[in-house]
């Protein structure tokens, strides 16, 4: 092996230039596969025309959103949804469809399922709060 | 691939750069303390292809990582704290293991002291970036 005579010093100009190179690919990875969620997410057929709700209702379904998150998602997204265990979901780039489809089944490994907990209404209150959220 | 599949092949993957490196740095310690040459050569001589495995796991266990989180480079709470040490953790040990490929088995003159110092650093953050990702586990 040290038949190779390669200068010491050299060696780690070669070393700092590789690490940042992988370095430089993941990030490059990691934001394909950002970009690819998203569209997925985005791609999925469109929910049921959504009932026109007024300017009174929706404020209403939005503290009501903000309760039930305060008792279910605040433990891990924390009580102002900045993150905490959980991401932030301050301008989350999900459709509604995406978080009703993960609040329901959850994230295994990482968020528990909530369908046993709440029902189409109560998540539509959720998904009001986490659209409220700026 | 499911996203549970992921998570288990993450798990599974990121144990073995760790193990190797501390592996690697304990058999390059050996190699300086044995007063046996043939032993220091041969304890060497493990301690440079277990870091070249650490690096490929590490590799491994990298594109894992990103695949399960959907491409998240930092997050929030203990996952930020994991890739808090992540990153640093396995852009050194890529480095290390390129040098080391470029210097051979034994390492020369100061640099056979230096490198089992940033091997022990990549270690220590590696340990780190573990602990947080166990930390996860129980938490969820």
């Amino acid at each position: 092996m040290n038949a190779r005579p390669f200068p010491p010093l050299r060696a780690v100009a070669v070393a700092a230039l590789v690490a940042g190179l992988a370095f430089g690919l993941a990030c490059i990875a990691a934001a394909g596969l950002r970009a690819g969620t998203a569209a997925a997410s985005h791609q999925l057929p469109p929910n049921a025309p959504a009932p026109a709700v007024s300017a009174a209702e929706l404020a209403a379904q939005v503290d009501r959103g903000r309760a039930l998150f305060t008792s279910s998602c605040s433990h891990c997204h924390g009580l102002d949804a900045r993150g905490d265990e959980g991401p932030d979901l301050h301008g989350v780039q999900v459709s509604d469809r995406y978080i009703a489809r993960v609040v329901r089944q959850g994230i295994r490994g990482e968020m528990p399922a909530f369908a046993k907990k709440h029902d189409a209404k109560d998540i539509a209150a959720l998904i009001a709060f986490v659209r409220s959220l700026h | 691939m499911s996203a549970s599949l992921w998570v288990d092949l993450h798990g599974a993957a990121t144990h073995f750069p760790l193990a190797l490196t501390i592996c690697s740095l304990l058999c390059d310690v050996g190699g300086l303390l044995v007063g046996n040459r043939e032993a220091a050569r041969n304890l060497h001589g493990a301690g440079y292809w277990t870091i070249m495995l650490a690096a490929g796991g590490s590799a491994f266990a990298v594109a894992s990582g990103l695949v399960m989180t959907r491409g998240e480079m930092l997050g929030a709470g203990s996952l930020r704290q994991h890739h808090v040490f992540v990153w640093p953790a396995c852009t050194l040990l890529t480095g290390l293991a390129t040098w080391r490929f470029l210097v051979g088995e034994i390492a020369p003159g100061p640099a056979r002291v230096l490198y089992p110092l940033f091997a022990a650093l990549a270690a220590a953050l590696m340990i780190g970036a573990g602990y947080w990702g166990g930390e996860m586990m129980t938490a969820a």
